[in-house]
C-alpha cells in the first residue's frame, strides 16, 4: 500500500531524515514514534506529496483523493458549520450540495453529533470538533488514513473513547493507517507494526516491532495483554536511549 | 438611583445632557463668548433652520454621494488589488511600494491635484475618498491573504481542493473578516475624503458649507455642520457593525 524507500527529507540544509525505509501493507495499522523534531510529520507530508523528498521514493497504490489526513489540530473552517465542514470534501469531489450535506448529517450522527450540524466550530468542545474532523475525513471513504497525533490535545477520557471509535471503524472497514504519535501506549494498543525513529537531524528508522495482539481490539484491554508490557519497555528503552544521547550532546 | 447607574447608555446620555446644560449655562451667564463658543441652543436653532428651509439637502446629497461612491469604489479597488498582489508575486512587487508610499503620506494632500485633474465637481471628491479607502482596504486584503491560517490551507488541499476552492473556502472568508474589521475606519475615511475635497474646492457639500462658515466666522453653523457629519458617520458605523455581525455571524455566536 505504501512503500517508502531510502527517503531523505529536508528543507534545504541538513536533512531532517535520511535513508528511511518503511512499509505499510494493505489493511495494516502502522505507527511511527520518535522524539520531537525527528521528522515524523514530514514523512506523512511526503506520502501525501505535500513535501518533496531530497532523494528516495514514496510508492503508494492509492490516488491522492483516496487518502484521508487527520491533523493534530482539527483545522475546521471557523466560518462553516459542522455540517458544511463535513460536506466540504464531498462537494470538492463534485457531489451536489444537498446530497453532500445529507451524507454529512449521517456521518455526524454516526459520531454522536446528531443535532450539532448547524453549530460553528467555536460552539463545539475540543472533543466534538475532533469528531467533526474525523467525520470530514471518513465521509470521503478513504482507503488510506494518515493521522498526525490527531488526539494529542484531548483529555484522557475523551481521547480513549474517540481512539476506540476510530479503531473499531478502521477494523470494520479494513482501512490502511499510518499514525504518527508520541504516545507509546497508544501506538502499541492500535498498531500491527510500530516503527521507531531516532533523534534528528538525520533521523533514521532505528527499530521495527510487530504487535501480535489479535483484532478486534479494545484499547484499554490491550494494555493487559502479555505482549503489551515488554514491548512498551522496549520502546521506552529505545526512545529514552535517544533522549540520553541528546542530553549528552547538549 | 442605582438602577440607572447600571445602564451604560443612560449614564452616557445623562453625562452628555449635563455637559450641554453646563455649556448653555456658561454661555447664558456670560462666561463663554458666543462668537467663539455659541451655546447649544444657538447651534440647535441653526440646525433646525438649515433643515427647515431645505438649504442643507443639496449639500448633504453632494457629500453623501461622494462618500458612498468613493467608499464602494475604494472597497472594490482595494479588494481587487489586494487579491491580485497576494496571488501574483510580480504584481505585488509593483504595487506594494506604491501603496506603501500612498499609505505613508497624508493622502488628503492629493486633493488639490484631483481638483486640477478632475475639476471642482463630484469626481474629484470621489477620487479622494476612493484613494483614502482603497489603500486601507488593499493592506487589509493583502495582509489578510498573507496571514491566512496555513493549517486551513493544508486542510483544504488534503481534502482535494485546488486554487479555486482555496480562494472560495479559505481566502475570501478570511479576507472578509479582515475587511469587515476595517470597514468602520473606511467609512470614516470616505467621509474625510469627501469633506476635505469639498473644503479645498467645490460649490456644494458639507465641506463647502464648512468652508463658507469658517470664512464668515459663523461658529454656530460650523459646530452644527460638525455635529451633522458626526451624526451621519455614527449612523453609518452602526450599519457597518450590523453588516459585520451578519457576515461574520460565526464569530458572534
Amino acid at each position: 500500500m505504501i512503500r517508502v524507500q531510502d527517503l531523505t527529507l529536508g528543507f534545504g540544509g541538513e536533512p531532517i531524515l535520511e535513508n528511511i525505509d518503511l512499509e505499510v501493507k494493505a489493511g495494516q495499522f502502522v505507527s511511527l514514534i520518535g522524539p520531537s523534531g525527528s521528522g515524523k510529520t514530514s514523512i506523512l507530508r511526503a506520502v501525501t506529496a505535500l513535501l518533496r523528498p531530497q532523494s528516495g521514493r514514496v510508492e503508494r497504490d492509492v490516488e491522492l483523493n483516496q487518502i484521508g489526513f487527520l491533523f493534530q489540530d482539527d483545522a475546521l473552517l471557523p466560518w462553516r458549520t459542522a455540517r458544511q465542514n463535513v460536506s466540504l470534501g464531498l462537494r470538492i469531489r463534485g457531489m451536489a450540495v444537498r446530497q453532500a450535506e445529507a451524507k454529512a448529517e449521517q456521518w455526524l450522527a454516526l459520531l454522536d453529533l446528531e443535532g450539532f450540524g448547524e453549530r460553528y466550530p467555536r460552539q463545539l468542545s475540543g472533543g466534538q470538533r475532533k469528531r467533526v474532523a474525523i467525520a470530514q475525513v471518513l465521509a470521503l471513504e478513504p482507503r488510506l488514513l494518515l493521522m498526525d497525533e490527531p488526539f494529542a490535545s484531548l483529555d484522557a477520557i475523551v481521547r480513549t473513547r474517540i481512539t476506540q471509535e476510530l479503531l473499531s471503524w478502521v477494523e470494520r472497514e479494513h482501512l490502511t493507517v499510518l499514525l504518527v504519535t508520541h504516545d507509546l501506549e497508544e501506538a502499541i494498543s492500535v498498531s500491527d507494526v510500530v516503527y521507531v525513529l531516532s533523534q534528528g537531524p538525520r533521523a533514521r528508522i532505528q527499530a521495527r516491532h510487530e504487535v501480535h495482539i489479535a483484532r478486534p481490539r479494545n484499547v484499554l484491554e490491550t494494555r493487559r495483554h502479555p505482549v503489551f508490557g515488554p514491548l512498551l519497555r522496549r520502546l521506552w528503552d529505545e526512545l529514552s536511549g535517544e533522549a540520553v544521547q541528546v542530553d549528552y550532546a547538549l | 438611583m442605582k438602577r440607572w447607574l447600571a445602564n451604560r447608555t443612560l449614564r452616557r446620555s445623562v453625562a452628555l445632557l449635563a455637559l450641554l446644560a453646563l455649556w448653555e449655562a456658561c454661555s447664558q451667564i456670560g462666561w463663554l463668548n458666543p462668537f467663539y463658543a455659541p451655546p447649544p441652543s444657538a447651534v440647535a436653532k441653526v440646525l433646525y433652520s438649515i433643515f427647515a428651509d431645505g438649504e442643507i439637502w443639496p449639500h448633504l446629497e453632494a457629500t453623501f454621494s461622494a462618500a458612498i461612491i468613493g467608499l464602494i469604489a475604494g472597497l472594490v479597488l482595494g479588494i481587487v488589488l489586494g487579491f491580485a498582489a497576494a496571488l501574483v508575486p510580480l504584481l505585488a512587487e509593483l504595487l506594494e511600494p506604491v501603496m506603501m508610499l500612498l499609505n505613508a503620506i497624508p493622502r488628503v494632500i492629493l486633493a488639490p491635484l484631483f481638483v486640477i485633474w478632475l475639476g471642482i465637481d463630484l469626481a474629484s471628491k470621489v477620487a479622494l475618498a476612493l484613494i483614502l479607502v482603497a489603500v486601507l482596504i488593499f493592506f487589509a486584503v493583502y495582509s489578510g491573504i498573507k496571514e491566512v491560517d496555513a493549517r486551513l490551507v493544508e486542510r483544504v488541499r488534503t481534502l482535494g481542493g485546488g486554487r479555486r476552492v482555496l480562494i472560495r473556502e479559505v481566502y475570501v472568508p478570511s479576507v472578509t473578516a479582515w475587511v469587515m474589521g476595517t470597514l468602520k475606519v473606511a467609512v470614516g475615511f470616505a467621509f474625510t475624503g469627501a469633506v476635505v475635497g469639498e473644503f479645498v474646492a467645490s460649490s456644494r457639500g458639507l465641506g463647502y458649507l464648512l468652508q463658507f462658515a469658517q470664512s464668515t466666522y459663523n461658529a454656530s453653523l460650523t459646530i452644527a455642520l460638525i455635529l451633522l457629519i458626526m451624526a451621519f458617520v455614527l449612523v453609518l458605523f452602526a450599519l457597518s457593525e450590523r453588516l459585520e455581525r451578519r457576515l461574520l455571524r460565526w464569530r458572534y455566536m
